[in-house]
């Protein structure tokens, strides 16, 4: 399955894209998207060690517009938002 | 009574005026329009401008929630309530918020318009890009998003 994530906030810097693409085999929950994620970026950013730190401080949203957990599972492709760290006003 | 929207300044812009018409009613004796412009230092750094990124669906659910909030907690019942954020660059001296109350009585206003302001830096998804003097920008760190209503 095919999970969109779009990307707001500081993660922007994590492409030139509004989102990733993840190409998953398996239902997975959020904790294992921030995996996959901390993955994507070892391999495109060195581990970037600010981007890191932002995908474990981050909250994720799902397509309803509802903040969701790390046991929330994935059960079909879908759009997820990540959710970084907030400051606006 | 409630007004809520997310201006994208490429296409439009946020007016203090709407809010004053929009407030404006002989029912209520007390009004406050609270703007939220850039200001030009922070934390020692020239400020040259301002990009604000949203989660709109998100941000708009949270402004009717902190709305319904106040009845609940505060016990406001009779007000008007505009909210409006901007979205992408706007330079200094700009309008990035504006939250505009009426109430009955001056102390209802005052503590709604706090009440508003504080609760949308904690839980609305909005985000700040700093653009400096020497050309470079940052996105300011903020904090994590808290999913516990008070």
């Amino acid at each position: 399955m095919k999970i969109m994530l779009e990307l707001f906030g500081a993660s922007r810097d994590f492409s030139n894209k509004d989102f990733l693409e993840f190409n998953i085999d398996k239902i997975i929950e959020i904790k294992d998207l921030r995996k996959e994620i901390i993955i994507y970026l070892d391999k495109n950013f060195k581990g970037n060690e600010n981007f890191k730190k932002i995908v474990n401080s981050s909250s994720f949203c799902s397509e309803d517009n509802n903040i969701i957990n790390d046991n929330y599972k994935i059960l079909k492709g879908q759009k997820i938002g990540i959710i970084p760290p907030i400051g606006g006003g | 009574m409630l007004h809520t929207k997310i201006i994208d300044i490429k296409k439009e812009k946020i007016s203090s005026s709407n809010a004053e018409v929009f407030i404006k009613s002989s029912s209520f004796g007390a009004s406050i329009i609270f703007t939220g412009t850039v200001r030009n230092i922070n934390e020692n750094k020239e400020v040259t401008g301002m990009t604000y990124d949203s989660h709109d669906e998100l941000v708009l659910k949270s402004f009717n929630e902190i709305y319904e909030e106040a009845e609940d907690k505060l016990k406001i019942m009779n007000k008007a309530v505009f909210i409006e954020h901007i979205k992408g660059y706007v330079g200094l001296g700009e309008i990035s918020i504006i939250i505009a109350v009426a109430c009955k009585h001056r102390d209802e206003a005052y503590i709604l318009s706090r009440y508003i302001i504080e609760e949308i830096k904690k839980r609305s998804p909005i985000w700040k890009k700093e653009h400096y003097k020497n050309e470079q920008s940052e996105w300011l760190k903020g904090n994590p998003l808290s999913n516990e209503k008070n």
